[in-house]
């Protein structure tokens, strides 16, 4: 191809692009750059006027241990979730990379959760796990499993397990889609060579299996893991970070500094925060994964 | 043989075990939505319910303001879509078709922009729209929604308009159409596939969400139903039948998307949040 040359074809490219590039400035790269800037200002809802402070909402912010527990719960989130997801990707990917009856429905329904609204599975995980009416404290009980209801989303000790189960029940599908698509295209002949040289099936798995999964597994960790660290609408929908702060990940905690104690400049400090990680992340994803270069390739 | 079987066997039981897992929160949802009322205030449940009944469905019609959280879905929803479907078949022709400076910024922009969380957004959207009066607004909603769908979108165009043969439209040229009717009589209906599955990704994104709806709609009337939903658990006048009758309905696009495009989807479903 080469460049626009005809000032006809640049009007083409400018009419083409025009619309979305105004939606993406308007929707997105101005909202960041107008919450990065109000990271640098007293803002709150009772001051309508900005008045440049410099780095004193950062100052706040980095004093406060409820910023350091929330950073902590953000990476015991991350950490729990991703790890069950993957975990479910490869249990229900190798299991359903064989030839089984009822495959396809069963595929379909591993991958349903995934695209369900989020407040359903908010919803539907409250109910099944209410202390009160919850069938599976129901189940629990009379098999004698516990003596009492356990409060899944309310106890201390159990809410943040519970939340990283739910979490993975919603998202777990979309590894078990990037494993399976991954194991489709292994060469057979590698488990033909391997099974010659005598390997069983664990030594198969680990010598055939696992290398050829690596790079997916990679992928699926970094950006499920930066899309679970910034995750807000399950978190908010079930427990709204609690009880106390045990499930008030940086999200969650962002959003009260601005929408309960009304203090935006110190929330966009936050965002910030929020923002740097998400750079970070996205700088390794785009280096190592390189995905535009992925798709220039004319299939 | 016998090795073989108790392999098979073992993986049909943990099969079945995880089966179990994904479903059973689905199966309750509907259960517990077709419990009649008088059976509901009476746990313990039976696992396997033997009457069923209309009746919670019919209380959420009549009884709550689920309508009104419907239409203001739907409404969302379809400029959403109308949106994303012209500014990304547009922006995917662009960079399928012609080199230009910057193609390669604006690719890896779009994509970096898929990433950005909802929160990061709709915190300064909440103060622009503020500003602008944009709140409570459906227009202010159906931008927000743009800034998470358009990205992927423009993503999934621009894939989709590199299938369609660049010899189609250019024996369109020579046969003296302008680049215009090329694109429209020829192009736009082979990519037609891209541009449905921009629309189904649109709406999905849309009907989905939750956290742009409850930052930005603030009055009750102009809830979306995800924020309408969550207002449910609330209220003590609204019991869990109600709220399981009303997840079932708002889970009905989705069971209709994973059913009809059962090989489509596995060839590998666009990435979501």
């Amino acid at each position: 191809m080469s460049t626009s040359d005809s000032p006809r074809e640049g009007g083409w490219v400018a009419a083409a692009i025009g619309p979305a590039l105004i939606l993406l400035l308007l929707t997105a790269y101005i909202p960041i750059i107008y919450a990065l800037t109000l990271a640098f200002y007293n803002k709150t809802a009772f001051n309508p006027d900005m008045d440049f402070v410099g780095f004193k909402n950062f100052v706040w912010l980095l004093k406060r241990d409820d910023l350091w527990m929330a950073l902590g719960k953000s990476v015991v989130f991350t950490i729990g979730s991703v790890g069950f997801q993957l975990a479910f990707g490869l249990f229900f990917g190798l299991l359903l990379n064989e030839a089984i009856r009822g495959r396809a429905i069963m595929r379909s329904l591993v991958i349903l959760p995934y695209l369900l609204p989020t407040i359903v599975i908010g919803l539907v995980f409250r109910w099944i796990l209410n202390p009160e009416f919850g069938v599976v404290n129901q189940i629990l009980l009379s098999m004698g499993v516990v003596e009492r209801p356990i409060n899944f989303f309310g106890g201390l000790d159990v809410a943040m397990t519970s939340i990283i189960v739910t979490t993975g029940w919603q998202y777990g599908s979309f590894a078990v889609l990037l494993i399976l698509a991954r194991l489709q295209s292994i060469n057979p002949r590698l488990y033909e060579a391997a099974r010659s040289c005598g390997a069983g099936t664990w030594r198969c798995f680990v010598d055939v299996t696992l290398p050829n999964l690596r790079t997916t597994l990679l992928l699926i960790a970094l950006l499920r893991g930066i899309w679970m660290f910034n995750k807000f609408d399950l978190i908010w929908i079930i427990t709204k970070g609690g009880p106390l702060q045990a499930t008030e990940t940086l999200p969650i905690y962002v959003y009260k500094i601005a929408f309960q104690d009304f203090n935006f400049g110190r929330a966009a400090a936050g965002c910030f925060v929020m923002f740097v990680i998400l750079l970070a992340v996205s700088i390794i994803y785009f280096k190592y994964f390189n995905p535009t270069k992925e798709i220039e390739v004319n299939r | 043989m016998t090795a073989h079987f108790v392999v098979r066997w073992m993986r049909f039981m943990w099969l079945s075990v995880g089966m179990i897992f994904v479903v059973f929160p689905l199966y309750w949802m509907a259960t517990t939505a077709l419990t009649p009322r008088a059976e509901l205030f009476k746990p313990p449940y039976p696992l396997l319910r033997t009457s069923y009944s209309l009746e919670n469905l019919i209380e959420l019609l009549s009884a709550t303001q689920f309508l009104t959280f419907l239409k203001n879905s739907l409404i969302v929803a379809a400029g959403s879509v109308c949106i994303n479907v012209v500014a990304a078949t547009l922006a995917g022709y662009a960079l399928s078709r012609f080199a230009f400076r910057g193609k390669n910024l604006f690719a890896a922009a779009t994509l970096w922009t898929y990433m950005f969380p909802p929160i990061l957004l709709a915190i300064p959207l909440y103060l622009m729209f503020s500003t602008l009066g944009m709140r409570n607004s459906y227009s202010g909603l159906i931008l927000a929604h743009v800034s998470i769908s358009l990205p992927l979108n423009i993503w999934i165009m621009w894939q989709y308009f590199q299938v369609v043969p660049r010899s189609l439209e250019e024996a369109a040229w020579t046969s003296g159409a302008s680049r215009f009717r090329a694109l429209c009589e020829v192009l736009l209906p082979s990519a037609m596939p891209g541009i449905i599955s921009a629309a189904i990704f649109a709406f999905a994104l849309s009907w989905n969400d939750f956290a742009f709806a409850f930052i930005l709609q603030t009055d009750i009337g102009m809830f979306t139903l995800p924020v309408g939903l969550a207002t449910f658990v609330e209220q003590s006048a609204i019991h869990w039948g109600l709220i399981m009758a009303s997840s079932l309905i708002v889970s009905i696009p989705t069971f209709a998307l994973v059913f009809l495009m059962q090989r489509y989807l596995m060839r590998g479903f666009a990435i979501g949040k």
